[in-house]
C-alpha cells in the first residue's frame, strides 16, 4: 500500500513527459515534410523567382520518387515578397504560423533575408540556403546568426579573390570596381575594402542603380580613372551593357564579375564585347560533367521543361535542395528544428556530387562554402578555366 | 451657444476604443495564426498615422505629396539612429524623430509656395528619390542599402516585445491622432487649409496668411509620417531602402483616395481597406485564380490595385467614407428617401 503513492506519482510524471514529448514538430507529419520558401515573383528579380523553385522542385521531386527522406514526401509551399522587406516578414509569419512550415528554405534577397532574423530567433526555425550570396548571411554578430545555413561563398569572398586574381594577371594592374549600390554592392565593398587594405592600393568605385540600363558615366570614368581590370557587381543585364558600352567607347579592361553575373545568358548576349569576361562562382556549372550536373540534366529532360528555363539560376535552385535533402536525412527519423539545426551543424566537406567545394558548418560556423571556380567567356559559351580558389 | 465640436457626433468613440482594445482577443480565440492578422494590423495602423497625416496636407489643404514615403523613411532611420547609436531613450525619441521630419517638412514645403498639382507631386517625388540617395550616402550611420536592425520600443521600463504588445502601442497612436487631427480640421487652422485649396485668392483676401498656413500643413504631415517612421523602425525591427520606394507613396495616396478625401475618417477606412486587401484578399484570390487557370497571376496586385483606383474615382469619388454617408442618410430617412436621378 505504502508503494502505490510514488508509482503513482512516477507514472504521472512519466505520462506527462510523454505528453510533452509527443508535441509533434510543425510541417512534419508521418507522411510528409513542408518547407516554407519566400520568392521574388513580380519584383524586380521576378526572372530568378519562377527559376530557382523549379530548380529546387526538380530534386525534391526526384527524392520523393525514390521515396521521400525517411519515408516521408518534401512539399515546398511558396510565398511572394516583390523584394520588399516588409512583406517578406509578413510572408514569413504567414509560412510560419498559418501553414506551420517545418523550415525556411531558399528566401532571395539580402534585405528579405535581414528582415526576418528577428521571426527566425523567436520561432527557433531554420533558414537553409538563403538565395543571397552576401556574407552578412554568415556573420554571427547579427540577431538570429543561429539559425541561418548559408551555402555560397560571400560576395565580399568573392570580390577580395578576384582582386588577387586581378593581380595574379598582371602585377601592375589598375583595379575599378562597377558595383550596384544596394545591400549586394555593399558586401562587395567590404570585400573591396579588405582587398585595399591587403594591397595597401586604392580601387576606384563606380555605382549605378539597381535597374539601370545606362553605364555610359561609370565606363567613361573608368575609363579616365584608366582602371585595366574591372570587376563588375550587376546581374544580368547590367555586365552585358557596361562591356558593351565600353566596347563602343574603344576601352577594353579585362572584365570581372562577381557569381550573379556568372549566368549563361550574360556569354549569349555580350557578344564579342564580353569576349575573355571572367566570373567567379561558388559550384561547378550545370553543363559541367559533375556527377550533381549530370543529375539535373537528366532529371530536367524528364521533366519537360522549356530548355530556356535550363542555367545557372535553375541549377542553383536545385544544388541548394541537395544541401537541404542532406540536412534533412541527417536529422533522421524523428525530425525536429533543433534536430536539423544540429545534424546540419555536423555537415562537413559535403560536395554535393562534386558541385561543391565543400559546404562545412559547425556550432559556431554557418558559412557554407567559402571557394569559387573562374568562368570564361569565349565564343559565347563558358568554361571553367581554374581549380577550386579559396 | 453652439460650442465649436458640437457638430462632432464623439458617441462612436467609445464603442471604438472598446472593439480596438477587444479585437486582438477575438483574433486569438478565432484563429491560432492570430499572430499574422495582428502583424498586418499593426502594419494598417502605423499607415493610418501617416495616410492621416497625407490627408491633412493633399486632402484638405490640396497639395499633393508623392514623398511620404521619404518622410516615413526619414522618421524611422531618424530614431533608429538616435535610440541604437546615440542612446536616446525611445519615449524621447517618439516627440524628437517627429518634429525633425517635421523640419524637413517645412523645407520640402518652400518650393509648394510657388508651384502646385502635377509639378508639386513631382517635386515630392524627387524628395523621396532624394532621401534614398541620401540614407545610402550617410552609409556611417545608417548603413547603406544594407539596412539596419532596430531595437524594441521601450517605454517606462517596459518593453513591447512581439505583435501583440506593438498592436497596443501602435493603436493607441492611432486613437490619439485621428482624434487630434478631426480637432485640428474642424478648428481655425482647418477651415484656413480648406480656404486656400479652394481658393488661394480668396484665402489670401481674407487674411490667411499663405506661407504660415501652408508650410504649417507640412510641418504637420511630415510630423505625422515621422511618427508612424519611428513606430514602423522599431516595431518592424528592421529597415532598410528596399522600404521606401515610389510606389510606397503612390500606395498612400491610393488609400487616400479610395477612403475619401478631407476626411480623415476616409483615410483611416482606406489604409485598413487596401492594407488587409494587399495581405489578406489579394494572396486568396491569387491562390484561387491559380487553382484554375495555368497563368502566371504574380503581378495581379498592381492591376487590381489600378483597376480599384479607377472604380472608385468612376463610381465613389467620395470615397469609402462617402459610400458610409450615403447609407446613414438612406436609412435615416427609410421610406421616405427622395429618388435622386443621377444626371
Amino acid at each position: 500500500m505504502k508503494l502505490r503513492k510514488p508509482v503513482t506519482l512516477i507514472l504521472l510524471i512519466t505520462f506527462f513527459l510523454a505528453c510533452a514529448g509527443r508535441e509533434p514538430t510543425p510541417g512534419v507529419t508521418d507522411t510528409e515534410i513542408l518547407i516554407g520558401n519566400i520568392q521574388d515573383l513580380s519584383g524586380p528579380m521576378k526572372e530568378l523567382g519562377m527559376a530557382l523553385p523549379h530548380g529546387s522542385n526538380l530534386y525534391f521531386n526526384y527524392i520523393n520518387d525514390k521515396g521521400g527522406v525517411h519515408g516521408r514526401q518534401i512539399r515546398m509551399t511558396m510565398e511572394d515578397h516583390q523584394y520588399n522587406p516588409q512583406k517578406a516578414v509578413a510572408a514569413a509569419k504567414k509560412l510560419i504560423e498559418q501553414d506551420q512550415v517545418f523550415c525556411l528554405y531558399q528566401i532571395i534577397g539580402t534585405s528579405p533575408c535581414e528582415a526576418i532574423r528577428p521571426m527566425l530567433e523567436e520561432n527557433g526555425i531554420p533558414l537553409v540556403a538563403p538565395a543571397t550570396q552576401s556574407g552578412t548571411m554568415s556573420d554571427r554578430s547579427k540577431t538570429g546568426w543561429k539559425y541561418i545555413f548559408h551555402t555560397d561563398t560571400g560576395y565580399d569572398k568573392q570580390a577580395n579573390i578576384l582582386v588577387d586574381y586581378a593581380y595574379e594577371l598582371n602585377a601592375s594592374a589598375k583595379v575599378g570596381v562597377i558595383y550596384q549600390d544596394d545591400d549586394y554592392g555593399e558586401n562587395v565593398l567590404e570585400g573591396i575594402a579588405e582587398a585595399e587594405a591587403r594591397h595597401g592600393v586604392t580601387i576606384q568605385k563606380e555605382a549605378f542603380q539597381r535597374g539601370a540600363t545606362d553605364f555610359a558615366g561609370q565606363v567613361m570614368n573608368l575609363n579616365k580613372g584608366g582602371a585595366t581590370h574591372v570587376i563588375i557587381g550587376g546581374i544580368v543585364r547590367e555586365p552585358i551593357i557596361v562591356m558593351k558600352t565600353a566596347a563602343a567607347m574603344g576601352y577594353a579592361p579585362q572584365f570581372l564579375g562577381i557569381s550573379p553575373t556568372m549566368d549563361h545568358r550574360v556569354a549569349l548576349g555580350s557578344g564579342e564585347a564580353g569576349e575573355g569576361f571572367i566570373a567567379a562562382n561558388f559550384a561547378q556549372l550545370y553543363n559541367s560533367d559533375t556527377e550533381g550536373a549530370e543529375l539535373y540534366r537528366e532529371l530536367f529532360e524528364k521533366s519537360g521543361t522549356d530548355p530556356k528555363v535550363m542555367g545557372m539560376y535553375n541549377f542553383y535552385g536545385f544544388i541548394t535542395a541537395m544541401v537541404l535533402v542532406e540536412g534533412l536525412e541527417r536529422a533522421g527519423k524523428r525530425l525536429t528544428r533543433d534536430g536539423l539545426i544540429k545534424a546540419l551543424e555536423g555537415v562537413k566537406g559535403y560536395d554535393g556530387k562534386g558541385v561543391f567545394r565543400g559546404i562545412t558548418y559547425g556550432p559556431n560556423d554557418r558559412a557554407g562554402t567559402e571557394a569559387v571556380v573562374l568562368v570564361e567567356n569565349r565564343g559565347g559559351t563558358q568554361r571553367i578555366i581554374s581549380d577550386w580558389i579559396e | 451657444m453652439k460650442g465649436r465640436y458640437d457638430e462632432e457626433n464623439l458617441k462612436w468613440i467609445a464603442p471604438l476604443i472598446i472593439l480596438v482594445i477587444v479585437l486582438p482577443f477575438l483574433l486569438r480565440g478565432a484563429t491560432f495564426s492570430y499572430r499574422y492578422y495582428l502583424y498586418v494590423l499593426n502594419i494598417a495602423g502605423i499607415y493610418t498615422i501617416l495616410t492621416v497625416g497625407l490627408d491633412l496636407l493633399s486632402g484638405y489643404t490640396g497639395l499633393i505629396s508623392l514623398g511620404h514615403a521619404g518622410f516615413l523613411a526619414i522618421g524611422a532611420y531618424t530614431s533608429a539612429v538616435l535610440v541604437d547609436q546615440a542612446g536616446v531613450p525611445f519615449g524621447l525619441s517618439l516627440i524628437v524623430s517627429p518634429l525633425i521630419t517635421g523640419l524637413f517638412g517645412i523645407l520640402v514645403g518652400f518650393p509648394a509656395l510657388r508651384i502646385s498639382g502635377m509639378y508639386l507631386g513631382l517635386t515630392t517625388m524627387g524628395f523621396g528619390f532624394i532621401v534614398r540617395r541620401l540614407i545610402i550616402a550617410l552609409r556611417t550611420w545608417t548603413e547603406g542599402s544594407a539596412g539596419l536592425e532596430v531595437s524594441k520600443p521601450v517605454l517606462f521600463g517596459f518593453t513591447f516585445a512581439n505583435d501583440w504588445h506593438n498592436y497596443f502601442l501602435i493603436y493607441l497612436f492611432v486613437i490619439v491622432v485621428v482624434v487630434f487631427a478631426r480637432r485640428v480640421m474642424k478648428s481655425k487652422i482647418g477651415r484656413a487649409l480648406m480656404a486656400i485649396r479652394d481658393s488661394e485668392h480668396a484665402a489670401q483676401a481674407v487674411g490667411i496668411n499663405l506661407v504660415r498656413y501652408k508650410l504649417f500643413a507640412f510641418f504637420l504631415s511630415a510630423v505625422l509620417a515621422g511618427l508612424a517612421g519611428v513606430l514602423f523602425a522599431h516595431t518592424m525591427r528592421f529597415i532598410s531602402t528596399d522600404h521606401f520606394d515610389i510606389l510606397l507613396s503612390i500606395y498612400f495616396l491610393i488609400m487616400v483616395l479610395v477612403g475619401g478625401v478631407a476626411t480623415i475618417y476616409g483615410a483611416v477606412l482606406g489604409t485598413l481597406f487596401i492594407v488587409l486587401l494587399d495581405f489578406l484578399a489579394i494572396p486568396l484570390f491569387k491562390d484561387w485564380l491559380a487553382s484554375f487557370m495555368a497563368v502566371q497571376v504574380a503581378d495581379i496586385q498592381s492591376l487590381i490595385f489600378g483597376c480599384i483606383m479607377f472604380l472608385f474615382i468612376i463610381f465613389q469619388p467620395m470615397g469609402l467614407y462617402g459610400m458610409w454617408l450615403k447609407m446613414r442618410i438612406y436609412w435615416k430617412l427609410f421610406p421616405f428617401n427622395p429618388k435622386i436621378k443621377q444626371t
